[in-house]
């Protein structure tokens, strides 16, 4: 990522093809629409590029700071998207939303890892991030969806969050 | 901890999840820079967030790749956060003002006065833009440009009657951007006026008007030729055609 800020552009294109996959997977899971997916992964390859040297590896690895950024801007899309969708529309997206984690995209022993870590979360737990991370939505949107306290939503997105690390075994 | 600082705490997970409102993400990221246990916690768990996404990769149409480096190479890059710096326990500090120094060349990562007195710089172009209309508005993006560009360097000097001075040049010193904070109020029927003072005599850069904290600025200047210099000067309100007074400050690329 250094090299990239400096601008080698040798640098930027082994970026470009280590990370697009992943960009385009996340941005397709959270605005399920296939061009406005492709837009999204164009800005965020195009933000890594221009913002590189604002990249800061004490807090975190460089793919971990792109997904970052790739799954914000897909969240800011699909909510700007989605105020205008009814209320009821919005309710039967997210079930869909859901029904879809558990479905594999590309068969690959990450993806196979990560579907299984999921299932080592509680119903509760696994319902709160897959709605939040693949849905896109807010920590109330998903407490007023599964009729829960927003409170509660909160604490199990943290807890999922914490158990899908251990599980993973994510490196501090 | 504070009962408030517990219902924050427990945000992390919603936060690594873009789950919160853009008020809530404000607020978390400002308790986050005050509590190192926090900042360890957040990125453990953007690591795991992250395998969810990357876990959904799909292989992009071929053709937006060319697309995808073809339009970073027409894109310029930001700079490095001015005054950024990490120390050994992951924190960010604030690097030291570049005030001991006259007139010292530094490359575009300086002190924080400097930095936000560019901060404000930009804010000032991008509210000119809105007032003025589209020559405003293509001098704002000119300044940015000159502002955010990787080859920028950045000279301090001191000005006489108090207050920095600041200049910003990129291109190989074919634009700059002047900026001053901390300069004195004058009298209304005074104004500072900004030139380029070069081996060809001495051009009129534009007035300077002073806001609060003595902040002034940004005025565009170019293009430059090597050796020419930016001074300032105190004249009569409606400004001079040529400097009646010696400047209060002279800086640019021989002031070092």
């Amino acid at each position: 990522m250094a090299a990239v800020a400096r601008g080698d552009e040798g640098a930027y294109e082994a970026v470009y093809d280590l990370t697009a996959g992943w960009v385009l997977g996340v941005a397709r899971k959270v605005v399920r629409d296939p061009a406005l997916a492709e837009e999204v992964m164009q800005e965020v390859l195009l933000d890594v590029w221009r913002r590189a040297s604002r990249f800061d590896p004490a807090l975190g690895s460089g793919v971990t700071w792109v997904m970052t950024l790739a799954h914000r801007r897909a969240v800011d899309r699909v909510r700007s998207e989605r105020s205008h969708a009814s209320r009821e529309l919005r309710a039967a997206t997210a079930v869909i939303d859901y029904d879809d984690v558990t479905e594999a995209v590309e068969a690959s022993l990450d993806a196979e890892r990560v579907r299984r870590c999921l299932t080592s979360l509680t119903e509760l737990q696994r319902e709160c991030v897959s709605l939040a991370y693949y849905g896109g939505y807010s920590y109330r949107e998903v407490a007023e969806l599964l009729g829960v306290p927003a409170g509660t939503v909160k604490t199990r997105m943290r807890d999922g969050l914490i158990r899908l690390r251990d599980c993973l075994g994510v490196q501090p | 901890m504070t009962s408030g600082d517990h219902e924050l705490h427990t945000l992390a997970g919603a936060f690594v999840l873009d789950a919160v409102s853009d008020t809530e993400r404000a607020s978390f990221a400002a308790h986050l820079a005050g509590c190192a246990e926090c900042r360890a916690d957040v990125s453990e768990l953007r690591e795991a967030a992250a395998r969810l996404g990357t876990a959904q990769a799909v292989r992009p149409r071929p053709e937006l790749r060319a697309q995808a480096i073809q339009a970073a190479y027409q894109t310029s890059q930001l700079a490095p956060v001015a005054g950024r710096r990490t120390n050994d326990h992951g924190t960010r500090r604030p690097a030291r003002p570049g005030r001991r120094h006259r007139h010292r060349v530094v490359p575009a990562v300086i002190g924080t006065a400097a930095a936000l007195a560019i901060a404000a710089g930009v804010a000032v172009g991008t509210h000119y833009a809105d007032q003025q209309g589209q020559r405003s508005q293509q001098r704002a993006r000119m300044i940015a440009e000159v502002l955010n560009s990787p080859d920028a360097v950045m000279r301090t000097a001191p000005v006489a009657a108090g207050g920095m001075a600041i200049i910003v040049t990129s291109g190989h010193e074919h634009m700059g951007v002047f900026i001053a904070h901390g300069l004195p109020a004058l009298p209304r029927a005074r104004s500072y006026e900004v030139w380029l003072m070069g081996p060809h005599g001495e051009h009129p850069a534009g007035l300077l008007s002073v806001r609060a904290k003595g902040m002034a600025g940004p005025v565009l200047i170019g293009p430059m030729s090597p050796g020419d210099m930016v001074g300032l000067t105190v004249e009569p309100a409606s400004g001079s055609l040529r400097p009646t007074s010696a400047p209060v400050v002279l800086i640019g690329p021989k002031s070092r």
